[in-house]
This record gives C-alpha cells, structure tokens and sequence, in this order.
C-alpha cells in the first residue's frame, strides 16, 4: 500500500499535522494546506446535508457517527477521510483503487492516541509536534509498502 | 442500486437542468398528491408515481431534515463539486479531475466535458462508478436531442430554457430505468 499523504484536522477545520509519504501529489507552501484543510471541512458538512436518503429516524443527527464524505476518488488518487466521534478528521491519501484504507486510518489514529494525546506538553487543538509520533507513523506506513 | 437525483450545470454555474427520482422526504407522512407542474425546468418524479410530491403546492413537504428548500440543494451540490474539483486539481496538478465521492448515506459521480458542462449524479452508495454513463447521457442524449435540437436558437441554455426536451427527457428514463435495475 502506498501512502502518499496524511492530514490531520482538528474539530474546528484548522490542519493540526500534514507530512507527504510519498510524492504523486504537488507540493505546496503551507498556507495553500491550511486553506485546502479549511475548504474540505466546509465540503464535509455540506456533503452529510445534500443527502437524498432521509435518515431522520436512525440516531444519526446528533450523537450518532459522522455521516460526511468519507472516500473521494479522482483519476490520480483516492482520499479516505476518517472522522473520530471527537470531530478530528484524518485525511490518508492513496494510489486509486486502493482497498481496506479504514484500516490504516483507525491504526494512524491508534498510534495519535498514543503518542499524541498521551503526550503531557501535547496542548489540544495545537498543531502536532511529537518527534515521536512521526517516527512511529514512519514505521508503520513503511512497513505497509 | 436506486438513483437519486441527476443535475446538468452550464459553465456559468447554473443549474439548467435537474431531475429527483425519489423524494428526499420519502420517510414523512404524505399528503394527497397533485400532479407535477408542466412549466418548471426541474421536475421531480418517481419511478413509483405515488411518491411524487408537487413542489409548488406543498413547499414544506421539499424540505429535509436540515430544513433546506429544494432549490438551495442545488447551489449545495453545485458548490460541493466546484470546490472538490479545485481542491484535486491543486493537489496532484491540473490534469487530473474529481470522479465521485461517498458518504454512509449516498455516492456522487461527476462528469465534466471539455466545454464545462457538469454532469451530476446521486446514487445509492453500493453503485459502480457512473461516469460512463453520465458520459453516455452527455453524448448520445444531451448532444443528440439538445444541441443538435433545430428549435432551440441558442447555444447556451440559460435557466434551463430548451434543456428538458421530451426526448432527452424519454430518454434519460431509459438510462435511468436500465441502470436501477
């Protein structure tokens, strides 16, 4: 599995974390990062109200799992978005037609818990600098290629 | 695997055409039902005719959960995939283009030509990926039966004037009925 890319964002749509894995998307300055976080968290509110089905009697307003955008696929990538019931969205995106992404999302989300939320100078909400936590996600989408 | 709703936007941003097959109200309790106004450019119907509901008699029956009115579903939508196109293009380069997204709920599939014209589908969330078919609508519907339409004088179609010709209509049921089996 090829990783190109992960975002982490936090509940507000502020990018907290963002490295390239691998390259096959454009690099641009971090500004332009902050601006496509902010952008995709207006998308992904948007896309749960165009919804055609009515689910208004499944627990699925409030309190219920996240009912966004979850997979958007374009020609030369695919993006998985994982929404935590905290609101934190982490963004992974892939080669396209690339299966069982969930999965990697719910572990990059493990090793966050670990080494992000248990580290004591972590300040919630505050962009991510854990030494840590970037060699442990190295280690882990190393090992997935 | 249903199909929602289609849409065609024109490269001003218009909606000029739009098409629901079931009604995103499904769920509510229904009042009696009137048949569709012929003179409005978006038309919802139903694969099943007891379901339609009449959006000019019964506006509050059009509204979802989130209260929205029929019309602004279509500046959302519109406004979804305008923004996702761009945020693709800007990250893997200029030549690559948005092909659908999924939620728990629903799938959109998106057709562009090079003329800027968006094609729009809403579709449940286990169908395959639809852009051959908006393709297909695009060039054996669409071109066929509105471009090449004598009557229509104009090139552009603004607000959706000369887009719901009987045939393209006829023929988008077709397409509609063949994939939703």
């Amino acid at each position: 599995m090829v990783v190109l890319s992960l975002f982490i964002m936090n509940k507000s749509g502020g990018l907290i974390y963002h490295r390239n894995f691998n390259s096959g998307l454009q690099s641009l300055s971090a500004n332009d990062y902050l601006v496509l976080a902010g952008t995709f968290h207006g998308v992904h509110a948007i896309t749960s109200l165009i919804n055609p089905v009515n689910n208004t009697t499944e627990a699925g307003i409030r309190g219920g799992p996240p009912r966004g955008l979850e997979v958007m696929e374009s020609e030369m990538f695919r993006m998985q978005c994982f929404q935590t019931l905290t609101g934190i969205k982490f963004l992974v995106f892939t080669e396209p037609g690339q299966p069982n992404v969930d999965v990697v999302c719910k572990k990059i989300y493990e090793i966050y818990a670990d080494y992000v939320m248990k580290n004591p100078f972590y300040q919630i909400e505050m962009p991510i600098r854990c030494e840590q936590f970037d060699r442990e996600l190295g280690k882990f989408l190393k090992g997935k290629q | 695997m249903p199909i929602y709703s289609f849409y065609i936007f024109d490269r001003h941003c218009e909606c000029i055409y739009k098409r629901q097959w079931l009604p995103r109200d499904q769920l509510l309790p229904r009042t009696p039902t009137t048949p569709n106004p012929p003179n409005t450019g978006d038309r919802r119907t139903s694969l099943a005719p007891s379901v339609a509901l009449d959006a000019a008699a019964n506006p509050a029956e059009l509204r979802g959960r989130s209260g929205l009115s029929n019309k602004d579903d279509t500046k959302l939508v519109f406004g979804v995939i305008f923004s996702l196109r761009n945020m693709v293009r800007k990250l893997s380069g200029p030549e690559d283009n948005f092909i659908s997204y999924r939620t728990p709920d629903y799938k959109l599939h998106y057709y562009e030509t090079p003329t800027n014209l968006k094609f729009v589908m809403l579709s449940d969330v286990k169908t395959n990926n639809l852009r051959v078919v908006l393709h297909q609508i695009y060039v054996s519907l669409y071109v066929e039966y509105v471009v090449k339409n004598p009557l229509s004088r104009t090139i552009e179609h603004p607000k959706g004037k000369g887009v719901a010709v009987d045939l393209f209509e006829a023929g988008l049921d077709g397409f509609i009925k063949q994939i939703s089996t």
